[in-house]
């Protein structure tokens, strides 16, 4: 609701709150936007009260006048779940809310005994970090605030039942809060496995079990397996530039392919655009019935995400740091070895085959332990083959010396590229790729015939393979 | 999304071990149902009993939240109806692959040699209508509510008529009898027409198609009755989430007085 820009059209159903407005401890300083039942403002503590030290707040203000009782009541049930959720499962991952105030001024009739809830104020939304496009990196962090809020909000016994990324909020220092907890249900039941909510939610986020889900006297079933479907929803969208997984113009239509997917007569056919590690988290939190969505918790999702090959865990914040000062690295090794380019510029991926060198198979003096294909972290340099300088990869010299122009062969690699690799060394010098994906092992490379050196070093974050071959011995420093 | 439900009435379809009932089939999102006269060679799902009607007539495909309707005829056009649309039909010409068909209630209509017509029904229940405050259209990222109403349609009549003494805090117990319901829509110019029946079988579709109520242990006999315990949970949970409001009253015809609203018309002095 809160990334909806605001509407600057006139309204006659709103009042609009001008800056300076005083709300108890807090002043309006400016609109942030407005959706279906609420407005959010900007504000801050006034001063001399002691709200906090210019803290800004957001201010989410729920009008309850002008609607029928049965509506009004919706609204408070909605501020009461909301209320409820923050009071008695405060987390880091959960934003905060600080205080909830009833609005009283009948200047502004349209919203005299509205609802506001003063809750932390947030940066962005995953929405709109997703519309900017995001790295492997930087998802992997905010996937994982996401699964640590999802496990314990789920831990302590609520579903979120509206989990989408315009809930999902990112805070100035790129730490994740859910949001957002108007269909926040408290688990019930014997056992706690589901509760229930009010028959709404975000079309594109339902779970296929949903669309038919009977409506009882206190709503419609819900169960924490529907946040699981919804992160599944996210993940996609977060590796696929916001693209749903399933086919439609329209909700319905989506929604339709969802209920084809779920009785088994359409496969599901996520973007060739997630990564392996995604795809398959993905799948699994997409899976087609309740039951076998319950395999996969958000517990155990948080688990693989910091357990993922190569994974660094880290925070979002940290993930972009890093990775402005690596761009900036590698680039001063591409430049200043574009000329040696034309050596390798007719084995193209693909046809390595035909280029003895490149297999070490036919014709090289030993037989190489095994092969490694190349790997380009950006997808703009994988979609094409034209092996420009700007695409290019490097070889170091020395795997234990820092990598850079120096200690790079002339020799460029390119994506997709195979090489004949010797063995690894599992600590070299630690590399962080562009996504900001580290690692320290190395793998001794055969260069072509004709090169002046005859190996150079891989950085293991240039590749997605693992081959099995063996360790090398240390190598001899060079200087 | 539950796709959309077929029906064909008593002496149109081939029904089997059922002489006098209809056939009633009911398809998902994706799938098909082949109709007409049918034969061992030409399997079809709905078989019509009519010698004009050719053994492939046509097909039905659900998609999205509607249905497409494929005439295999290479020399009839068939009709379809809305029965709520005053009039409004569309007409499929022959050989006419996948026409979308926009209304929520269809009567499919095939000619045949003699006078009459060869007629079934088409429900799809799963039309999407955006939530009264969504104005910037839809788009599938907003908070919306999963059960949408057409409110022109006369189901929607025949909800706000039974949600309307809670409405109007007359009387928190009593929901209104079919006989009742449809003495207070007469006067719409819609439902003139509208018989006992016709409301029952709304009443139907609401809880069963569009709101999928639960709870059948409300039912029971004690409660008087089956269909009195439907009501009142229909009643209960179009309040309780909002589907039926205050605004919606006037969109029943005026009340003649009293609450009695028999004498109408009258003239004193």
């Amino acid at each position: 609701m809160v990334s909806i820009p605001a509407d600057t059209s006139d309204d006659d159903r709103t009042d609009v709150l001008p800056p300076g407005y005083r709300l108890g401890r807090w002043e309006v300083t400016g609109q942030i936007g407005s959706g279906g039942w609420a407005t959010v403002y900007a504000g801050r503590p006034v001063d001399g009260t002691d709200a906090g030290e210019g803290e800004e707040v957001a201010l989410k203000i729920l009008p309850t006048a002008g609607l029928g009782p049965s509506q009004a009541r919706k609204v408070a049930d909605t501020a009461r779940r909301e209320v409820e959720l923050g009071r008695r499962t405060g987390h880091p991952r959960l934003i905060r809310l600080l205080e909830s105030l009833v609005l009283s001024d009948p200047r502004y009739p349209l919203l005299d005994g509205a609802i506001v809830l003063v809750m932390e104020r947030a940066a962005d939304s995953l929405r709109t970090l997703l519309a900017a496009g995001v790295s492997e990196d930087e998802a992997a962090g905010l996937f994982t605030g996401i699964c640590e809020g999802l496990a314990h909000l789920h831990r302590s016994g609520w579903v979120h039942g509206d989990l989408k990324p315009d809930n999902v909020l990112v805070m100035a220092d790129g730490s994740v809060r859910l949001s957002d907890f108007g269909l926040a249900t408290e688990l019930t039941g014997t056992h706690g496995t589901h509760g229930y909510a009010p028959p709404m939610g975000t079309l594109d986020y339902l779970p296929p079990e949903r669309w038919k889900a009977p409506l009882g006297e206190h709503g419609v079933k819900v169960r924490p397996s529907a946040d699981i479907w919804a992160l599944g929803i996210m993940i996609h969208e977060a590796f696929a530039h916001g693209a749903a997984p399933f086919p439609g113009a329209t909700p319905a239509a989506r929604g339709a392919a969802v209920q084809e997917y779920a009785e088994g007569r359409a496969p599901l056919r996520l973007s060739g655009e997630l990564p392996p590690f995604w795809r398959e988290l993905a799948a699994d939190c997409l899976a087609p019935t309740h039951a076998e969505r319950g395999a996969h918790t958000a517990e155990s999702l948080l688990a693989r995400i910091n357990g993922r090959p190569d994974g660094t865990a880290s925070a979002a914040g940290a993930a972009i740091r890093r990775r402005r000062w690596l761009v900036r690295s590698t680039v001063l090794a591409a430049a200043g070895c574009g000329a040696a380019a034309a050596i390798w510029s007719y084995a193209l991926p693909g046809n390595a085959h035909d280029h003895p060198a490149a297999v070490g198979s036919t014709g090289s003096a030993s037989q190489s332990a095994g092969s490694i294909r190349v790997f380009n972290i950006e997808q703009s340099c994988r979609q094409r083959n034209d092996r420009s300088p700007q695409c290019s990869l490097g070889l170091a010299i020395d795997p234990l010396q820092p990598y850079t122009i120096d200690n790079v062969v002339p020799t460029r690699v390119w994506h997709g590229d195979v090489l004949p690799v010797d063995c690894r060394l599992p600590k070299g010098i630690p590399i962080i790729d562009e996504a900001g994906t580290e690692s320290a092992q190395w793998f001794r490379v055969r260069l072509p015939e004709g090169s002046r050196r005859t190996t150079a070093w891989l950085p293991a974050v240039r590749t997605q393979d693992r081959p099995a071959v063996p360790e090398c011995p240390r190598p001899t420093p060079l200087r | 999304m539950s796709g959309v439900v077929i029906y064909l009435p008593p002496g149109v379809g081939d029904h089997g071990e059922e002489p006098d009932g209809g056939v009633t089939l009911r398809l998902g999102a994706g799938e098909t149902a082949r109709f007409g006269r049918g034969s061992a060679t030409t399997p079809v799902e709905l078989r019509l009993i009519d010698a004009a009607i050719s053994r492939l007539a046509g097909e039905i495909r659900v998609t999205e939240d509607h249905w497409q309707l494929s005439n295999h005829s290479t020399t009839q056009s068939y009709l379809v109806e809305n029965p709520e649309g005053a009039g409004e039909y569309l007409r499929v010409p022959p050989r006419r692959a996948g026409a979308p068909i926009p209304f929520e209630f269809s009567r499919v209509v095939l000619p045949t040699r003699r006078d009459t017509t060869v007629a079934f029904q088409v429900f799809a229940p799963d039309h999407l209508y955006m939530d009264p405050d969504a104005v910037g259209g839809h788009r599938g990222t907003r908070t919306v509510t999963a059960y949408s109403l057409d409110e022109t349609a006369i189901y929607f009549l025949v909800l706000v008529a039974l949600c309307e003494p809670r409405l109007r805090d007359e009387s928190p117990l009593a929901v209104p009898t079919t006989p009742q319901i449809v003495e207070r829509l007469r006067a719409h110019p819609a439902c003139a027409r509208l018989t006992a029946r016709a409301v029952s079988s709304h009443i139907d579709y609401l809880a069963e198609e569009k709101m999928r109520i639960s709870a059948p242990d409300e039912y029971g006999p004690a409660r008087g009755g089956r269909r009195n315990g439907k009501r009142e949970s229909i009643v209960g949970l179009a309040l309780r989430f909002g589907l039926v409001r205050e605004e919606h009253l006037t969109l029943l015809p005026p009340r003649t007085g009293g609450g009695h609203g028999v004498h109408t018309g009258r003239h004193l002095g």
